[in-house]
């Protein structure tokens, strides 16, 4: 029995784990192991086995306290991160409310437009944005403001920096964002026992009162979840800022976070240190392994991992 | 909510219409695009004039002339069965091995069980950016010597390196599926002395098809949207690395990449207009941006 348990284990169990091996745990080995040699145009017969220790280090704290763009690069990443949270989660929570107090109908053509964004391929969405904020009268947003009278000459969004630039970046992930708190906010909605919201309107209560009194309290937990899961996604992900910056919509420096700076600094045009990309992968992930320690504990996930049904011992 | 007896509907138009006007951008956007695949000029900047109906961009981009003056070409067909042959490839990758994997968590007890959902999880929340210079060095430390594979290669590792940024997800996704199905079904067979794995077979995988198709299109959607991904390691191009690559282009024909962008649309819309439920459904699993 002992002997047949392992080998349907293993039957089960092997495929993810070599997976999990090769694509996380070896990359995650190879990228810190980077960080401590030379490695440059991915030059792995000269740089592989030259060792330099903390240089890399070094180099990135003291551009940090001295490089203008790595100042701008950090100063953009922290407003990235910090505003656009707050679009997501708030705005997430209102699409919920909104779209619980109003026509089932209605509610699920809404919600589906809003995944629009997350589903949509990250290069077409781009394009999309690409025309909406051009910086000539071909641009979207100039023409209508054109049109209207609101300006008298197009505006080239994507380079007034910081604010410009700032605005674009968190405009377009808000609303991949947006999508995630809206769908956890909606389902955690629909498990609220309906007598509740319906005695309070039987009561006389408004939609607003209904939120703040009744609904909003009860998503407590949706919401640091929400929260903090979006913290870890935006410090790190950058596909969605890629091209934006690639087709020089927006100012390079202030349309950088340090996500994208890793991928460009070891992938992108021009000369590639990945050494360098290398050493603040390692910091990133620093401090995404401390937000997810973080993120286990107060949500504790443990609680969502039931004992498992129907094994026959 | 659906109290319909009690429900006020004095602002329920209100609330419609603020809404929307939060999603006019983005309807505005994804339809200008649409609509200059069929016009003349790209109509960006809503002038009438600049619409002028035709079908020629789409013909071009089937032929794969991407000017209309000189003979610059490019075999889109080719460039959409690439990104087919990714998608289909993550797809099934990541339906396969999550089928497996959530069927033992969801219902084996062995030891390291709860250990490793929590790595999953953890590992889901791991910061894609610090895995791909290493990535990329395995790939490199991989790469085969003969120059006739290398091609083939590259396909390879790009869908079973984009397939395992999935797995996490759709792992704790299907075993959320087999967790559903009563256990009295697999019961039956386990008595009658059938093995896991032919339980999992002839009774789960039967009962579990919804989720097997839940997981299956999300993987998907995943590798045929991919850029980074397909843009590092892929060799042959795929409709994300044209549209990156023809932006900038002076030769390129906007309208035309406005057609090709379409296109590169539509699996995304048809999936969009027929399987809303498991989208609506599915993406509260949590795919990060």
């Amino acid at each position: 029995m002992k002997g047949e348990k392992l080998r349907s284990l293993s039957f089960f169990l092997s495929p993810m784990i070599a997976m999990v091996g090769i694509f996380y745990l070896i990359p995650l080995v190879f990228t810190v192991y980077i960080s401590f040699t030379k490695m440059r145009n991915w030059n792995t017969e000269k740089y592989l086995s030259e060792i330099v220790g903390l240089y890399n280090y070094q180099r990135l704290f003291h551009m940090f306290q001295h490089d203008p763009m790595i100042r701008a690069i950090l100063l953009t990443t922290v407003v990235f991160v910090g505003i656009t949270l707050i679009i997501n989660v708030f705005g997430g929570l209102l699409l919920a409310l909104g779209t619980f107090f109003i026509n089932e109908s209605s509610a699920s053509s809404i919600r589906l437009l809003w995944l629009l964004p997350r589903m949509s391929p990250i290069a077409v969405y781009s394009l999309v944005w690409y025309y909406f904020f051009h910086g000539s009268d071909i641009g979207t947003l100039n023409s209508i403001l054109l049109k209207l009278g609101v300006v008298s000459e197009p505006i080239p969004w994507g380079q007034i920096t910081p604010w410009g630039v700032w605005s674009i970046i968190i405009f377009v992930n808000g609303l991949v964002g947006v999508s995630f708190g809206m769908i956890v906010f909606t389902s955690a909605l629909n498990q609220i026992p309906k007598e509740l919201v319906i005695a309070a309107r039987v009561d006389g209560a408004s939609a607003w009162q209904i939120s703040r009194k009744i609904l909003i309290p009860m998503l407590k937990w949706h919401f640091l979840y929400v929260l903090t899961w979006q913290f870890l996604s935006l410090l790190t992900t950058y596909p969605h800022l890629f091209l934006l910056v690639e087709w020089d919509l927006v100012n390079r420096d202030y349309g950088t976070t340090l996500a994208l700076y890793v991928f460009n600094t070891a992938f992108g045009r021009g000369e590639q240190d990945q050494g360098l990309a290398a050493a603040a992968a390692v910091l990133l992930s620093i401090i995404g392994i401390m937000g997810g320690y973080v993120t286990l504990k107060v949500l504790q996930f443990e609680r969502m991992i039931h004992e498992p049904r129907g094994d026959v011992e | 909510m659906r109290d319909v007896e009690t429900r006020s509907r004095r602002y329920e138009w209100l609330i419609v219409a603020v809404i929307i006007f939060a999603s006019l951008p983005l309807i505005l956007g994804f339809a200008l695009l649409a609509l200059s695949s069929f016009s003349k000029d790209m109509i960006t900047n809503l002038s009438l004039e600049s619409f002028r109906p035709t079908i020629e961009n789409w013909v071009n981009v089937f032929q794969g002339k991407l000017a209309i003056t000189g003979g610059i070409r490019q075999n889109i067909l080719k460039i959409t069965f690439n990104t087919l042959v990714v998608a289909l490839g993550v797809s099934g990758i990541v339906t396969l091995i999550s089928t497996l994997a959530g069927y033992s968590l969801s219902r084996m007890k062995f030891r390291g069980r709860t250990v490793m959902m929590l790595l999953l999880l953890v590992l889901h929340a791991f910061p894609g950016v610090a895995l791909i210079v290493g990535v990329y060095l395995f790939y490199r430390l991989t790469f085969p010597q003969d120059p006739s594979l290398v091609r083939i290669y590259s396909f390879f590792y790009v869908v079973l390196a984009r397939a395992a940024l999935e797995i996490p997800m759709s792992v704790w996704l299907m075993k959320g599926f087999f967790d559903t199905i009563p256990w009295e079904f697999e019961w039956s067979g386990i008595i009658d002395g059938a093995s896991r794995i032919k339980v999992w077979w002839k009774i789960m995988l039967p009962l579990i098809k919804p989720g097997i198709l839940a997981v299956a299109l999300f993987g998907f959607l995943a590798g045929w949207q991919d850029l980074i991904y397909v843009r590092t390691f892929l060799i042959d191009q795929t409709l994300a690395t044209f549209i990156e690559a023809n932006i900038e282009a002076e030769y390129s024909h906007m309208p035309l990449i406005a057609a090709a962008g379409t296109l590169y649309l539509l699996p995304t819309i048809i999936f969009f207009l027929t399987a809303q439920q498991l989208l609506l459904q599915g993406y509260s699993g949590g795919i990060k941006g």
